[in-house]
């Protein structure tokens, strides 16, 4: 179980930044477009046999020629400013049946990931994923940040459009990170480098669709850019929301007018400080998941 | 974690370059599960390790199989005589590859294994009268010209498809050849209604190969009679309910049957072949 680097560049202390897959690839999607925008080259990558169970075999003439598993990649730019390292996960180690990391496997990848940043001189980790919010689609995605220590909190907070779990209402600062995005800012904790996930918002009734929703995306980039000075162009991602929007309108709108209309209210939710009390109830928001939930068992088209 | 040895070794066995046949409980007709039983009791063959379940399958209670509560096994057995190995195991739930790592870790030091053949079944939509075929996978070209003299299917062309996933013998050839270690899959179609029951004539294939290759000296007597017993109850079937020797008989003329048809075939005979065991 291993690293292999393709090569040893000098780095002068790299921030590295950490994804794996998780829901609506809101993080992946974002550091993938962070690490094109400032043409990272290769520079290893985690064997995966360990890992993971391998997802292609390609047969020829009755020969096993290959056997394909999930690519776990490092990154490296180096910069005027400041050098970089990229991690990107295809898939989530678990030791059980979920999608999401656990178990032994789980910690030792976050390890190794941690490994091989050390080896660079690496302080500093950023993790990204979702947040699952009672917003709107057609509302602009906030980031949802959590640091592994208390010294971070002012430069998180001075981030643009972004809340800490204890701005959430009704969460005290609390809450889980689910998965790798969220074990590795622990391990980095417990390993002395400061850490902080930044989590796009995804509306509560598409989080469990297996699409991915660039609007979270495009958040966590906003943020990641900023905190990195790294000017990206948002055109591709743009598009991409505009795509997206297109295509969960189309099915917003086969939707019976009464589950429509409930879901409008979360237009005007504020969940996040400055508390008011919003036109949605608890109630309402767990009636509106249950017919939504229902409508999307039914054949598809719906009504 | 556990931090017990992850196998026992009950006895050291005289092996010296031996094959080692793999065999997974859980494949199409059970052929891998019937194919190891049937040698280890030909050949007498005596357990010498297994591999301790614990990082490796979900111990959190038992299923329960055809109102039989199971237990993950992996066990080696040594061919006394014949200088064959053979390997029987579920598949295991976690850690695959450090399961395959320590198959081939006890294999290369007990047995000193140079070749590996997995055996398996694969579901067919042909009739179980229509001679089965061998066809094998291996894992280098040299593996392939070594069995050029036998009667296999050895021109396979194959790509995951989206959804599905490769099988565990084919993990275990490509760690094996990591290891340069030869490895051979060998696969044998099992006519779909026969999957609940097994089909000898399949076990039957696989076993003549080893038969050839390692000059075994199997007694098939054992399972020519299930094959004959088989038969004889589905032309039993065939003659009572014409509406199954029907689909048999497309499928023996090479014609499909319609998803209705075929599960009409699976379950009646499935009732009737119950019904008389």
């Amino acid at each position: 179980m291993g690293l292999r680097l393709y090569e040893e560049p000098k780095l002068n202390k790299p921030v590295l930044i950490a994804c794996w897959p998780g829901i609506g690839n809101i993080g992946i999607m974002a550091v993938d477009i962070l690490r094109r925008t400032v043409g990272a080259e290769e520079l290893g990558e985690i064997e995966p046999w360990d890992f993971f169970y391998p997802r292609k075999v390609l047969i020829r003439d009755g020969e096993l020629k290959d056997l394909e598993f999930p690519v776990n990649r490092f990154y490296f730019k180096k910069t005027e400013k400041k050098d970089l390292l990229f991690f990107i996960g295809e898939e989530q180690p678990t030791d059980g049946t979920g999608a999401y990391a656990e178990g032994t496997k789980a910690y030792k990848m976050a390890n190794l990931v941690l490994d091989m940043a050390l080896k660079f001189g690496c302080r500093r980790v950023y993790t990204s994923g979702a947040a699952v919010a009672p917003i709107h689609h057609t509302v602009r995605s906030r980031v949802w940040v959590v640091p592994n220590s208390a010294d971070l909190i002012g430069e998180v907070k001075s981030y643009e459009n972004t809340v800490l779990m204890s701005d959430i209402e009704g969460r005290g600062g609390q809450g889980n990170i689910t998965g790798l995005n969220g074990l590795l800012l622990g391990v980095a904790k417990k390993r002395g480098l400061e850490a902080i996930c930044v989590m796009g918002e995804i509306p509560i009734y598409i989080h469990g669709f297996p699409i991915p929703y660039p609007k979270g995306s495009k958040a966590v980039l906003e943020v990641l850019s900023a905190a990195l000075d790294i000017e990206v162009p948002m055109d591709e991602i743009n598009a991409l929301v505009q795509q997206s929007e297109t295509e969960i309108e189309s099915v917003y709108e086969r939707l019976p007018s009464e589950i429509k209309e409930q879901l409008d209210k979360l237009k005007y939710v504020t969940y996040a400080r400055p508390s008011e009390p919003g036109p949605i109830t608890e109630e309402d928001k767990k009636r509106i998941l249950q017919e939504i939930d229902k409508f999307f068992k039914k054949e598809p088209g719906g009504d | 974690m556990s931090e017990r040895q992850p196998f026992k070794l009950f006895i050291k066995p005289e092996l010296e370059g031996s094959p080692l046949v793999v065999a997974w409980n859980q494949d199409a007709g059970g052929v891998g599960q019937k194919v190891a039983a049937y040698l280890n009791k030909e050949l007498a063959s005596r357990e010498f390790a297994e591999i301790a379940p614990e990082n490796f399958f979900a111990l959190s209670g038992v299923s329960v199989e055809d109102d039989i509560a199971q237990f993950p096994e992996s066990k080696f057995y040594w061919c006394q005589g014949k200088n064959l190995a053979i390997f029987k195991s579920d598949i295991p739930r976690y850690q695959w590859y450090k399961f395959l790592s320590l198959v081939l870790d006890i294999a290369e030091k007990y047995c000193k294994v140079k070749e590996i053949y997995t055996v398996g079944g694969m579901v067919s939509p042909g009739a179980h009268t229509i001679p089965r075929m061998l066809l094998s996978v291996t894992n280098s070209t040299e593996t392939k010209q070594t069995l050029r003299q036998y009667d296999l299917i050895s021109d396979m062309d194959y790509e995951t498809q989206d959804g599905q996933r490769p099988t565990f013998s084919s993990f275990l050839l490509w760690a094996a050849k990591r290891r340069n270690i030869a490895g051979v899959s060998l696969w044998v179609p099992v006519p779909f209604y026969l999957l609940a029951f097994g089909d000898p004539w399949a076990c039957k294939k696989i076993m003549e190969f080893f038969d050839r290759r390692f000059d075994l000296n199997i007694n098939f007597a054992g399972i020519d009679d299930e094959i004959t017993k088989q038969d004889r109850e589905i032309a039993q079937v065939r003659s009572q309910i014409s509406e199954l020797d029907s689909y048999i008989s497309k499928l023996e003329s090479n014609l499909g049957l319609t998803v209705e048809e075929s599960e009409k075939l699976v379950k009646e005979l499935e009732e009737w072949l119950r019904r008389r065991h």
